[in-house]
């Protein structure tokens, strides 16, 4: 295979860091090229940067050997690059061939030709086998068809490199497996694919060749069948990882956590949690499974309160909590951490003490002041404890890494001794490392008797940290199986909406005492 | 015909006519704002854009005598002063409402002062060459309908065309594809390899012609002459109608007629003499306006998306 397109001696600085560092990538015709990397390492610059939405500060770019100039996504365009962003670029209120057609010059000249295009577009959806209803609203597609929206766009411009990031972040499984069927067909067109992600299983899976980025350089490019999911890891993060969380047997106890019934809805008045009913024991951890948007964020909110409670009972220790406000909710027991760090879990501009107090500031004070001394004081114990790097208390909370605000997040939440804790995607965004820790954490505080409720769109983490899994569609459980005997196909086919059958099928409690095994 | 009757078709034909006069400004000034928002810009500054259209309008009119050339100016004069608004909202990307408010402010005091540099202390307000009404022969005489529809002046019909071709280009084109794009989701135009900022300047120039346009209608079709008083809160109002009119220049125009019907009304009755006081009356335009765009009838409007958000790309 030739090389069809070179990236050499690759420099971008931002403010503060080099993002990336005399990167060079060679993307052969007809092949899929994963980019790996952890979050940070600079994939996603690269690939902004060949998408013209970055200027690069040196370096050239060459296709089919002649050097190319990127100063705008029309310049790539106009070469036959495209590309698919993790947050998709679609425009909600307009209709799929609106889309598609948006920025091109064609057809009638200035004048909209919609008809025409629907039939292209009707067309290569089936020579592609990507079903599709050129009409249908965007906004009101499932997100793994705004997916093949995306994709049929780069067709539709006949893009012959196509750059997908983080491509099944909000798939399920099977969605994953038909978008990898469509990407293998792309490349015996003749096209090029790359993919950009942190997930080994999947570059196993349908990559051909793969670049590992670190800190802003390449470290290594592999053939993917000399290769293996360790040597890879240890090319990704520099040195050797397990991810394997070791949870010791754990007989959970009662119910601490109960949630009836409960209903809730979006801003736009859409039901989003309609009628879920669960609990969480003493020692356990119940994992909520799910495709982003099917009502997770709801159900932690309305369990804070920060969204109204339409319906349903929550109860936590026997209490009924249903109405309570946020503070008064937080003072009776439960505890959360947010899926979004930097804008709900901590105020960025303020200093780790007093995110590390956040919450609980009423306890720190002297008469009409705040008692500086003693909240530095715990504030220091706080960041021993969780081991929290920094260059110490009186930073700004925002200058932290991912990793360690999530751990000053997460052990403030801890540490307030609540029953209950609710925590949302814990690991989004972060390196391995950091994940670990956050993973030991968790498994602590079930050791330590709370209930803990976790949401998370990574079916690994729930499949390592949760005593039972809880899978969410629409609002709804589709079931609830034990993380041990659990199957990645049998939870993916309910994500899907897709009841197996054999699975629990209600969304009610279990009513025996679940297991606690170890993994 | 006898007594009652008459007076009654009288006050309609008086009422209805002087509706589409009052609705024509707005409804321009609602057009332009139209693109500008669905750009992503919310154009605060149409209402000293009208002024200064007013007064660009009024001036030329008053050396020259030459009346297209006056509106002309107008329009003119409103894309100029919105090539600096562009810059504030796009290049700049200062807070649109307050750089638009600022603007407003600004508008007032140059206006009188050009005027009162250019006029002299006459206390004589002077008077200009004006458009007349049509008067399409044979229509007319149609009973009621005829003297409303077809007695306005070519600029009220020029108004009306415009709307359409505004409908058209916004929803029939690439180019209004892309600028509505432009509003809903910037990130998603740019990556489509749509310049963002060429369409919210244009989107914002087109507002500018549109309200400078606005101002010259009021003193060429309806004052005849010019003070600082001239616009009064109808560059807000056409804030309003665009709203009520969901973003959609046909449904503005609707809006707008709407709008010139209460403002219409209010000084009808008070012709034609009635118990109601005249303060309550004149504040009827502005209540319905109200009323509209609250979103307590015929639902809550939705704006696009990006409204006001400004744009970068790095």
């Amino acid at each position: 295979m030739k090389d069809f397109l070179e990236m050499r001696n690759i420099v971008k600085r931002f403010p503060g860091v080099v993002a990336n560092n005399r990167v060079n990538l060679t993307i052969r015709a007809g092949e899929i090229h994963a980019l790996l990397g952890e979050n940070g390492a600079g994939k996603s610059t690269l690939m902004q940067i060949l998408y013209g939405f970055h200027s690069m500060d040196s370096g050239e770019i060459r296709m089919d050997g002649k050097q190319i100039r990127l100063d705008s996504p029309k310049d790539a365009i106009a070469l036959g690059i495209g590309m698919v962003h993790q947050e998709f670029m679609l425009v909600r209120p307009f209709t799929v061939v609106e889309n598609t057609v948006l920025g091109m010059r064609e057809g009638r000249g200035p004048l909209l030709d919609l008809e025409q295009a629907s039939r292209k577009l009707q067309e290569l959806s089936n020579r592609h086998g990507l079903a599709l209803d050129p009409a249908a609203r965007v906004g009101s597609l499932p997100i793994g068809v705004q997916q093949r929206v995306e994709i049929l766009k780069l067709l539709y411009r006949d893009a012959s490199l196509l750059i997908l990031d983080e491509p099944t972040a909000v798939l399920t499984p099977q969605e994953k497996d038909q978008l990898f069927a469509i990407l293998r067909k792309l490349k015996q067109d003749g096209r090029s694919v790359v993919i950009v992600t942190h997930k080994l299983k999947e570059i196993m899976e349908c990559a051909d060749r793969v670049t590992v980025m670190r800190d802003g350089q390449v470290v290594a490019t592999r053939e993917v069948r000399e290769t293996s999911e360790h040597e890879l890891t240890r090319l990704m993060v520099g040195r050797d990882v397990n991810l394997r969380a070791i949870k010791p047997e754990r007989k959970p106890g009662a119910a601490v956590l109960q949630v009836k019934d409960l209903r809730v809805e979006d801003e736009s008045g859409r039901e989003k949690v309609c009628g879920l009913s669960l609990e969480v024991h003493a020692g356990e951890i119940l994992g909520v499974a799910g495709v982003d948007g099917n009502g997770q964020s709801e159900l932690a909110e309305a369990l804070l309160h920060l969204r109204r409670i339409e319906g349903g009972q929550v109860i936590v220790n026997g209490a009924d909590v249903t109405s309570r406000s946020v503070a008064e909710h937080r003072a009776g027991g439960i505890s959360y951490v947010p899926a979004d760090r930097r804008r709900v879990g901590s105020v960025p501009e303020m200093s780790v003490a007093d995110n590390a107090i956040l919450g609980q500031q009423r306890k720190y004070v002297r008469g009409l002041f705040r008692d500086l001394d003693e909240a530095r004081k715990s504030a220091e114990k706080l960041t021993a404890r969780f081991g929290i790097r920094g260059s110490g208390i009186d930073q700004g909370a925002g200058k932290l890494s991912g990793g360690n605000l999530q751990k000053l997040i997460l052990g403030r939440e801890i540490l307030r001794g609540s029953a209950v804790l609710v925590v949302e995607q814990p690991t989004r965004g972060l390196d391995v490392g950091a994940v670990e820790s956050v993973w030991q954490e968790l498994i602590r505080a079930r050791q330590e008797g709370k209930a803990i409720l976790l949401i998370s769109a990574e079916l690994d983490e729930l499949l390592n940290l949760a005593d039972r899994i809880a899978v969410m569609f629409e609002g709804r459980i589709m079931g609830i199986v034990d993380a041990v005997a659990a199957s990645v196909e049998v939870i993916g086919l309910m994500m899907a909406g897709i009841r197996p059958a054999g699975a629990a099928n209600t969304g009610a409690t279990m009513k025996e005492a679940p297991s606690g095994e170890t993994v | 015909m006898n007594g009652p009757s008459f007076v009654l078709s009288a006050f309609v034909v008086t009422w209805l006519t002087a509706s589409l006069r009052l609705a024509g400004p707005v409804l321009l000034a609602a057009l332009g704002e139209t693109f500008a928002e669905q750009s992503g810009v919310l154009n605060v500054g149409i209402e000293g854009t009208m002024l200064l259209g007013a007064l660009a309008s009024f001036l030329v009119s008053f050396y020259s005598g030459m009346i297209w050339a006056s509106l002309i100016a107008a329009v003119l004069a409103g894309i100029a002063a919105n090539l600096f608004l562009a810059w504030m909202y796009v290049t700049i990307r200062a807070n649109q409402v307050v750089s638009g408010l600022v603007f407003n402010v600004f508008a007032v005091g140059v206006a009188s002062t050009v005027y009162r540099k250019a006029m002299g202390d006459s206390a004589l307000p002077e008077s200009i060459a004006m458009f007349q009404p049509l008067h399409i022969p044979g229509l007319t005489r149609i009973p009621i309908l005829g003297p409303v529809l077809f007695g306005q002046t070519i600029l009220f019909y020029a108004t009306l065309l415009l709307a359409c071709i505004a409908y058209f280009i916004l929803f029939k084109t690439n180019l209004g594809l892309a600028l509505r794009a432009s509003g809903e989701n910037p990130a998603a135009a740019a990556s489509a390899g749509i310049s963002v900022a060429r369409m919210r300047y244009l989107g914002t120039l087109i507002s500018g012609a549109g309200a400078g346009m606005a101002g010259g209608y009021l003193v060429l079709a309806q004052v005849g002459l010019f003070r600082e008083s001239i616009v009064s809160g109808q560059g807000f109002i056409a804030l309003g109608i665009v709203i009520f009119g969901r973003w959609n220049p046909l449904k503005a125009a609707v809006a707008a007629m709407v709008f010139g019907a209460c403002d219409a009304l209010q000084l009808s009755l008070q012709i034609f003499g009635s118990h109601v006081p005249s303060q309550l009356l004149l504040a009827l335009p502005y209540i319905v306006t109200i009323l509209a765009i609250s979103g307590l009838f015929g639902g809550k409007a939705v704006q696009p998306a990006a409204l006001m958000v400004p744009y970068d790309r790095e």
